[in-house]
């Protein structure tokens, strides 16, 4: 047997069943190797969108995505989607060749340490052919304990050395301990005073909380402490048939959140970081005191503070030994859960400003609302980043299997990717993608690899045909906008060249139309919705347009 | 950095616009969100001031010294301040004077200020910023026009 056939074993071992990557001479025996042992391979035109697909694929799956790339320019094409991963904190491995140990001055040498160091993620290298089993061993060690992108170099001459010994792999999951961390239950008895005493509190639930599967704990909670709930971005419309939830915390508030987010006099944060973005610098929370149930050690929130009481806790185990403690001293109260509250609640996602729409495009408030209404709740939903995310992050409100928006790492482009890494990795449940036009452009020929995998995805392209966000800074500053304008082709025809299904729509009925037929029989589609540019985002009107809404 | 040049219209006297000016507790009274706290050994007073960026109110701590040129109905404030919570600074330097006016509105008061935000939030504020400033000298504007006893800036 070959090196490069044991890797594939060890790989194939570790539970990888799909890579998404290109093929190039670093990794091509490997792949004919995979291709043999059983474990799919999906073709990407962009080594960088392969890498996104694994992110995709790990924050869909809680299990590592696994991606590849050739030595060099292979692997540098990686860069700005492994900082994604790496910001999302996703299990990735990417298995990269490298260029013969041999040939320092091979045209394609890289330095691939330094590489992965400056994109944020783990480097392990086979330093020798005998190492093959160990090298895979830690990738995917530190992916699965560390939650964080690995790249791992495999010169191309050590592939192709011989592999004699026929000990059977053993994957990483042997050696890492299963374990729940629970709480110590003096931590829970404090948490119990404090959230006894609160007269207006608020749980917000992130990414941990709903991995751990506190739900049902969350929603008993919050009606016997009389809690808001809100989410983080990464958690949004987690738990929203609950009738006291608020939305996300953070940027895209509602106006009615923030209000009444910033009188809460106690938040309970669960599985949340509790980053800048998610307390607005702390501005969302003047008044209150914070309890934080996390399974780390310890998270520190913005501004370098930490809560004024920790409890480290899986967030499942922590919520539950709470109300039990407050079942224990038959504590129940109504808090923030009045009639009052719940008629604000009723309205807060109106925005009532009225914008004159350039001929021939829709205000994209209305219709996210239609789409979320017309869009059954069992297709998934991605929402991409820029200017569009504004609208989609507050508007789209359905509980649905996935709920996956972006915004790591702040680029655009990023979640198209993702999200076909996610359908792949979730068994091709159709869904929808609600992105911008520049991000729908800037990996628009991997829409045909939507197209060759039969991806049942639809992407919805809010095309304003500018970079929204530049055009509206600009604008704020009173400068020509032109140059931000940057018009894009029928990208429903540029859809239907590919071999998929397109349409060019500038009405909500030419929208729904579209949608219906899609839904009758989902597969890769782009729909080219033509959006006005007059009508502006709740954030960007707060921030800079200085407008209190 | 913020700039601001505006000119304010007040229909009274210079006389009366200066009364209301050259009191520092007056002057506060006339701005949104505002409390003046106690004189300093400097001269210079501790003041506190809520600003509303969008839905958010940002709260600063700050330390303000006026300095008056009676003969010329002039004046200069400085402070700086910070929002403990956010961490968002800022300094700035402000030149006014009374001037009076053949036709009403009476008075006219040029100001001049240069406004620095400094801290994580505020580069994510300052294109807002200097709208939400442009709305608080027009405030300002309103409430100067009402102390003085006309009833609103031209």
């Amino acid at each position: 047997m070959k090196v490069f056939e044991r890797l594939s074993q060890a790989f194939k071992a570790e539970g990888t069943t799909s890579v998404f990557g290109m093929m190039g001479d670093g990794n091509m025996y490997w792949q004919y190797a995979n291709h043999k042992n059983g474990i799919k391979m999906h073709e990407v035109r962009h080594e960088g969108v392969g890498l996104g697909m694994a992110d995709g694929w790990a924050r869909a799956t809680r299990t590592p995505g696994v991606c590849t790339a050739t030595c060099g320019p292979g692997t540098t094409q990686l860069a700005t989607a492994f900082v994604t991963a790496a910001r999302a904190s996703s299990p990735v491995v990417a298995f990269c060749g490298e260029y013969p140990t041999s040939d320092d001055e091979y045209t394609q040498a890289l330095d691939q340490s330094a590489f992965a160091h400056g994109c944020e993620a783990a480097f392990v290298r086979m330093g020798t052919a005998e190492d093959a089993d160990e090298a895979v061993r830690k990738a995917f060690y530190i992916a699965r304990t560390q939650s964080r992108p690995v790249l791992l170099s495999v010169p191309m001459d050590l592939q192709q050395k011989e592999w004699d010994d026929d000990e059977p792999y053993t994957p990483s999951t042997a050696i890492i301990p299963k374990r729940t961390i629970t709480p110590n239950q003096s931590a829970i008895e404090q948490a119990a005073d404090m959230l006894c005493k609160a007269k207006r509190p608020v749980i917000v639930v992130g990414r941990g909380a709903m991995w751990s599967g506190a739900g049902d704990e969350v929603r008993k909670l919050a009606q016997r402490s009389g809690a808001l709930i809100a989410t983080t971005l990464q958690a949004k419309n987690w738990l929203t048939d609950d009738e006291y939830h608020i939305g996300i915390s953070g940027t895209y508030a509602t106006k009615t959140a923030i209000g009444l987010l910033s009188d809460s006099d106690v938040v309970v944060a669960i599985g949340a970081s509790l980053n800048r973005y998610t307390t607005h610098e702390g501005l969302l929370y003047p008044e209150a005191k914070f309890i934080h149930i996390d399974p780390k050690q310890h998270v520190m929130l913005s501004r370098g503070k930490g809560a004024e009481h920790y409890v480290q806790s899986d967030g499942k185990a922590g919520v539950a030994a709470l109300n039990g403690e407050l079942e224990k001293r038959n504590f129940k109260q109504v808090g923030y859960r009045t009639g009052e509250v719940k008629e604000k609640l009723a309205n807060a996602w109106e925005d009532r400003q009225e914008y004159k729409l350039e001929e021939g495009t829709l205000d994209p408030r209305p219709l996210c609302l239609a789409l979320d209404d017309l869009v059954p709740n069992n297709i998934n939903l991605f929402v991409g980043s820029g200017h569009t995310s504004g609208f989609t992050n507050i508007l789209f409100r359905k509980t649905r299997p996935i709920v996956m928006p972006g915004h790591f790492f702040g680029c655009i482009g990023q979640m198209m990717p993702a999200a076909v890494g996610a359908v792949i990795g979730s068994g091709m449940k159709p869904s929808i993608l609600m992105d911008g036009d520049a991000s729908t452009m800037m990996h628009i020929g991997d829409f045909d690899t939507m197209v060759r995998y039969n991806v049942p995805l639809l992407i919805y392209c809010m095309n304003n045909q500018c970079l929204g966000a530049e055009y509206y800074k600009l604008e704020a500053h009173s400068m020509k906008v032109d140059t931000s304008c940057i018009p894009t082709a029928d990208l429903g025809a540029v859809a239907r060249a590919f071999g998929g299904r397109g349409a060019l729509c500038r009405t909500e009925e030419e929208v729904k139309k579209a949608t219906k037929e899609w839904l009758a029989n989902p597969g890769p589609m782009i729909i080219d919705v033509r959006v006005s540019r007059s009508v502006v985002t709740l954030p960007y009107r707060r921030v800079h347009y200085g407008e209190d809404v | 950095m913020i700039e601001v040049n505006e000119r304010i219209e007040v229909p009274s006297t210079p006389q009366a616009v200066w009364l209301i000016l050259s009191d520092p507790a007056a002057v506060v009274e006339c701005v949104e969100g505002a409390v003046l706290g106690d004189k300093q050994e400097d001269g210079s007073f501790n003041a506190k001031m809520a600003v509303k960026f969008g839905p958010a109110k940002v709260s600063f701590a700050a330390n303000v010294l006026v300095a008056y040129d009676e003969a010329n109905k002039s004046g200069s404030v400085t402070a700086r301040g910070k929002d403990g919570i956010s961490g968002t600074k800022f300094k700035t330097a402000m030149q006014f004077k009374v001037e009076g006016q053949d036709a009403p509105p009476q008075s006219a008061i040029p100001i001049k200020a240069e406004c620095e935000l400094s801290g994580r939030l505020a580069h994510l504020i300052e294109s807002g910023a200097n709208l939400v400033i442009k709305r608080m000298t027009a405030s300002f504007a309103e409430k100067l026009a009402e102390r003085c006893g006309g009833s609103k800036s031209a």
